[in-house]
């Protein structure tokens, strides 16, 4: 027969199990976080709220700070090369969600799909591209596109195709961001590679064999369960994709210093030019507000988003 | 004998330990740089500087950092913006960007030292600030025409001596298949010298008045340049690729004989005068002025400090030492190792025929207008460049931009003066 008992003997006997908060042990903990929080406070959230302060400064560094308030912002909008960096920067985002995402999904289940002895090699081919510092990238990028001694220029000329003999990639502003955008492609990838092979290499075997058992292709296999199974490893490359597109600076930084004009301009460009070239370190700061506060819009947006998608 | 052994132990312990700081220099100069001294051509000039003065004043150590370009102008904005670890001596070409580090209260006023150092005037206005003087200029630079010799010469033509000449030049040469001027806009930099002498033949001091806010930039001289060189940009002059080019580009295209004329500073005339680099013949002319109807004329020169030393309020304390190092900086000893700038520094001889050629250029002037880029408000010259590299754009409009540029100008160095 089961023993009843009564429910405030249950509740008093819970609260009994509490243990006793000792000031000993916090303190212990507080001593143990605090050089971190130091850290963090000195040289992450200081410079934070510092940027948002000087962001409404008029300031060249070196004179006086002047308040403008929200003037700096005002401006910004009316900025041609501040406006060129952000659809750059929003275009460089889509553009690297919609292609060099699909292109590394594509790439990492071929690599995991059909594994062989190769496998291994292609994988450090591909990823060689990332851990290559950005100053070669951009110079095998220029070495590429390059007018008169440029690879594809040169195999124009061996061709006999004028058009591509003839062809500024770099010094056309309609085919500048393009050219950059590829040599990223071939970059960034090889890290994208990498990561969905990780994931995918988790998959457990006996999905892969019941689903042949079934009868599934390797395109049914890839987006019925592969797919699926990366949804969160995409969707955290997608936000490393925007977040980095929101700073990019160094590639197009060094292919085209950001031209011709402002056809390769980007966020991270225009607050380096405004801070150090053109001595307007409030205007700088105001763009580093924006970038700011867009990656973390961007973030809260896309994991917003895809946990309701989960749920 | 114990006692004695001891005691010539304890003289040899304190002799290697207090022998350094006894022979150890007195003062320390920190010294900020462009270039890396080592034995380039290029570099020749601050290294025998450092090994110089080091043997010739061996209490005095010099500690020279090497921080290349833009590190220099970089590293130097932003300890001047914080204004502690400043060096005693920094590398600059004078201006308005030293002009601002001046009236941040950051330079060392050194007029009473330097004023009676013998070199060249513009050398020394470089460097000149609201009429005090806070360094040196060892070595100038002027923009002028290198020209190839051999081109010239193969196709019976003749480095223009009039603007208007320049159509017909240009021309023949492109119909023989080269191409008439290297440039390499993709840097936004280079396309300025040309700019600013077509400016000054259409405008005289138009560049001095719109600094100074006695005329705006896009009044008739500034449009009219910009117009000309849109038009000769459109007529292919400056090649099918301009904006794809860099400045190193530009210089290939030169040592190769592809191009025919270059149209930048001085500070080319040791490499191109270098058989290791090229093997085509050179010349350097001074830029021509219009037939009729220009206002510039040929002693109108465009140039600024090429090499420059300024010091810093951290240098008041050491103020003998800093004034030997500027001395011996524009002394002949230091100067003649250089093989190819212009020296301001009397009695110290060109090393290359383009050295003497752009020596004279510098010779014959009798205005020499700094780099717009340099001279300006910073706040407006990363946006003048690109204000020009806009021209080569065949579909832009030059009124526009220059129209853009001085909405720029009266922002932040406020509205023409009537």
């Amino acid at each position: 027969m089961a023993k009843v008992v009564p429910a405030d003997t249950v509740r008093l006997a819970a609260k009994k199990r509490v243990p006793r908060r000792e000031p000993g042990r916090t303190l212990f903990i507080f001593f143990c976080i605090l050089p971190a929080l130091l850290f963090l406070a000195v040289f992450l959230y200081y410079p934070i709220v510092e940027t948002f302060r000087i962001s409404q400064m008029k300031t060249s560094g070196l004179s006086d700070e002047v308040f403008v308030g929200l003037d700096n912002y005002r401006k910004l909008f009316a900025d041609e090369e501040f406006l060129a960096g952000l659809r750059h920067v929003f275009s460089w985002a889509f553009w690297s969600i919609v292609i060099q995402l699909p292109l590394s999904f594509f790439i990492a289940f071929g690599l995991t799909y059909y594994s062989n002895r190769m496998s291994n090699t292609l994988r450090a081919i591909f990823y060689l591209a990332n851990i290559l510092p950005s100053a070669i990238t951009a110079m095998l990028g220029k070495m590429v596109f390059a007018p008169n001694y440029g690879i594809l220029v040169t195999i124009g000329k061996v061709l006999g195709w004028k058009w591509l003999a003839s062809a500024d990639f770099l010094g056309n502003p309609k085919f500048a961001f393009w050219s950059v955008f590829i040599i990223a492609t071939w970059a960034y990838s090889g890290f994208y590679i990498i990561y969905f092979m990780a994931r995918m290499e988790q998959i457990p075997r006996d999905l892969r064999e019941a689903a042949e058992l079934d009868g599934a292709s390797a395109l049914r296999y890839a987006w019925s369960i592969v797919l699926p199974d990366l949804n969160y490893a995409i969707r955290i490359c997608a936000v490393l994709c925007t977040v980095g597109s929101l700073k990019l600076f160094d590639l197009p930084y060094l292919m085209t210093t950001g031209g011709p004009g402002y056809a390769t301009s980007t966020l991270g460009i225009s607050l380096y030019r405004h801070g150090f070239i053109n001595w307007n370190y409030g205007k700088a700061a105001a763009i580093g507000v924006v970038i700011f506060i867009l990656s973390l819009v961007f973030t809260i947006l896309q994991f917003t988003f895809g946990k309701r998608k989960d749920e | 004998m114990k006692k004695f052994n001891v005691f010539v132990l304890a003289c040899l312990l304190f002799g290697l330990i207090a022998a350094p700081s006894l022979f150890a220099a007195n003062v320390t100069l920190t010294i900020w740089g462009r270039d890396i001294p080592d034995d380039s051509a290029d570099h020749l000039y601050v290294r025998d500087l450092i090994a110089g003065f080091q043997a010739k004043y061996p209490d005095i150590k010099i500690d020279y950092v090497a921080l290349g370009d833009p590190g220099l102008m970089d590293k130097t904005k932003i300890t001047m913006a914080s204004g502690s670890g400043l060096p005693d001596i920094f590398q600059t070409w004078g201006g308005s960007v030293m002009g601002g580090y001046a009236d941040a209260g950051n330079l060392f006023d050194l007029t009473a030292e330097l004023k009676s150092v013998p070199g060249s005037l513009a050398a020394q206005q470089a460097m000149t600030w609201k009429g005090k003087i806070y360094g040196v200029a060892p070595f100038f630079a002027v923009a002028g025409i290198f020209a190839n010799e051999g081109i010239f010469k193969t196709y019976n033509l003749k480095v223009p001596t009039t603007i208007e000449e320049f159509d017909k030049v240009c021309d023949t040469l492109l119909s023989k298949g080269v191409q008439p001027f290297a440039c390499g806009e993709k840097d936004k930099w280079p396309a300025l010298a040309l700019y600013m002498y077509l400016t000054n033949r259409y405008g005289g001091d138009a560049s001095a008045q719109a600094s100074a806010r006695k005329l705006a930039y896009n009044s008739d001289p500034f449009i009219k340049a910009a117009q000309l060189y849109q038009n000769w940009i459109k007529k292919g002059y400056f090649g099918a690729t301009p904006l794809g080019e860099g400045y190193g580009d530009a210089q290939q295209l030169m040592a190769t004989g592809k191009a025919a004329m270059h149209i930048t500073g001085s500070w080319m005339c040791a490499q191109y005068s270098n058989p290791e680099f090229t093997d085509q013949t050179l010349g350097f002319y001074a830029f021509p002025t219009f037939k009729s109807g220009g206002v510039g004329t040929a002693a109108d020169i465009m140039g600024m400090t090429d090499i420059g030393f300024a010091a810093t309020k951290v240098a008041a304390s050491k103020k003998d030492a800093v004034v030997k190092f500027m001395k011996y900086a524009m002394s002949v000893e230091a100067c003649q190792s250089d093989p190819g700038r212009i020296c301001s520094v009397p009695g110290v001889k060109a090393k290359s025929s383009l050295t003497a050629q752009a020596s004279a250029v510098f010779a014959s002037a009798k205005t020499v207008t700094f780099w717009w880029d340099q001279d300006l408000p910073p706040s407006v010259t990363s946006p003048l460049n690109d204000t020009i590299q806009s021209f080569f754009l065949p579909e832009a409009d030059v009124k526009k931009a220059l129209t853009s540029f001085e909405a720029l100008c009266i922002e932040n160095m406020g509205p023409v003066k009537k």
